[in-house]
């Protein structure tokens, strides 16, 4: 991998990241859209969106309601691709599990941020009760830089263990697609159950049943 | 009543795009919702210098917390009411209860409706067509409402002051409440197959075999476990396993 190829990865985690909830919310923090164009800038456009597909599944249990504390998928996205970038479908299910583990990480990084947070508006309490647009300017400006930094170091270090896992990947290539499998079915599990869940009352089952009619329907047609 | 220029809108409206940018667990996104409505708040009697600024700013700085999308209601509304000039404590109860309503709404059209609709489409259009495309369905639907729900929520905001009830009773509003439930369902259940096959379709007998017990045994465990137990370390656990399991 060139410098600028690492350096534009470094760039994009950043930006997937404070999208999640700092900077903007279009969501190029979702797997889906991190992962495909992180298989573009490495060059291996379909290990990309098999990446973001399969990380996407996972992302789709979010609820970021209140101050619940989530993953961060959009880094997790990023170093995933890099992780499974030309090994195919047995690379796969590592580049996943790359993934899993930044997201996961991800979510302590928030806490932290927002402890962080927490403590400048502490700090700042006086000067923001008193309506000083400084005050406030710094506390908010502050946050997004800081978000900027975490989501900065989360994508270096899960590019540092993709590339660690691309080197001396964890399973043989017949267990990686048995992790790929594994993976993909727990994914998909998990997206029905929280596809019924998006309905309120009992009508849950029968739209996400309508729904997978129409789906197989579709594969059996075309 | 002096009313903020199109400039101050349209800077508010920019600046509702950072409003969780120092979420914290003391005032959670209340620092943001006081950046947005600053701009609103420079037309206030005295101006930037004035007390009636300085106060009014302090309050909207204070807790708040909503859907981050539909903030701009609350900036709106508690600008019109700071510019109409209502009491302070009279703001305070304003703001607090949109606290509920804003959060309810935003969280059930957005989180649970919008963008696991279009999370799906983008799902199931990857599945089948060129690297890219699906990525570009889900951000063009996703945003499409997003940007326009934002744009909305500042313009009803101000429009309604402390009416707002009326703004979050509207026909369009609860309509799209009901219907992006069932949508969003539906369209989990069709992308489903499709990336099922797109992942393991090509795959042996023994790997179909596992991902079906994989989703088999996710149903189960996070019907009993989620949300403490959720899909995420679910599966850490089980690529644990499979990394010891083929290493022993």
């Amino acid at each position: 991998m060139t410098a600028g190829v690492f350096a534009a990865l470094l760039a994009w985690g950043m930006v997937t990241g404070i999208d999640l909830v700092s900077f903007l919310q279009v969501m190029v923090a979702r797997p889906l859209v991190a992962a495909t164009v992180a298989g573009a800038i490495v060059g291996d456009s379909m290990s990309g969106v098999l990446v973001g597909m399969l990380l996407e599944l996972y992302a789709l249990e979010v609820l970021p309601v209140g101050g619940a504390r989530y993953p961060d998928y959009g880094p997790a996205a990023v170093a995933g691709t890099v992780a499974a970038a030309g090994g195919g479908m047995a690379m796969l299910g590592v580049g996943a599990v790359v993934g899993l583990l930044v997201a996961y990480a991800g979510e302590g990084s928030i806490t932290i941020l927002r402890r962080r947070n927490t403590r400048r508006v502490r700090e700042a309490a006086a000067s923001l009760d008193a309506g000083n647009f400084r005050t406030i300017q710094r506390v908010q400006l502050g946050g997004i830089t800081w978000d900027a930094f975490r989501a900065l170091l989360l994508t270096g270090a899960g590019l540092g263990l993709a590339l660690a896992a691309q080197r001396w990947p964890p399973v043989s290539p017949r267990a990686g697609i048995l992790l790929t499998a594994v993976l993909a079915g727990i994914g998909l599990g998990s997206a029905v159950l929280n596809g019924k869940r998006l309905v309120q009352g009992r009508g849950g089952a029968a739209w996400l049943g309508v729904g997978i009619a129409g789906g197989v329907a579709w594969l059996l047609l075309r | 009543m002096a009313t903020p220029s199109v400039t101050a809108f349209v800077r508010s409206a920019l600046r509702l795009l950072t409003v969780q940018a120092a979420f914290n667990y003391e005032r959670m996104i209340g620092v943001g919702l006081g950046y947005a409505s600053e701009p609103l708040l420079r037309a206030l009697p005295g101006g930037r210098e004035g007390q009636h600024y300085h106060e009014a700013l302090g309050r909207a700085a204070g807790y708040f917390n909503a859907h981050p999308y539909l903030v701009g209601l609350a900036a709106g509304a508690t600008a019109r009411a700071e510019h109409e000039g209502v009491p302070g404590p009279q703001v305070e109860r304003l703001r607090t209860a949109l606290v509920g309503p804003l959060g309810a709404v935003g969280d059930r059209l957005v989180w649970a409706g919008t963008l696991p609709a279009a999370s799906a489409v983008g799902l199931a259009l990857s599945a089948h067509t060129r690297a890219g495309v699906g990525a570009a369905a889900l951000l063009a639907l996703y945003n499409v409402p997003h940007l326009l729900l934002r744009v909305w929520g500042l313009v009803a905001g101000w429009r309604h002051g402390t009416t707002l009830g009326r703004a979050l009773a509207a026909p369009m509003l609860r309509g799209s409440l009901t219907a992006i439930g069932p949508i969003a369902a539906c369209a989990i259940g069709f992308a489903t197959p499709l990336v099922a096959n797109r992942l393991v379709g090509d795959l042996d007998l023994a790997a179909w075999a596992a991902a079906v017990v994989g989703a088999g045994v996710a149903v189960v465990v996070l019907r009993l476990l989620s949300p403490r137990f959720g899909a995420l370390r679910l599966a850490l656990v089980a690529a644990t396993a499979i990394v010891l399991g083929t290493a022993l």
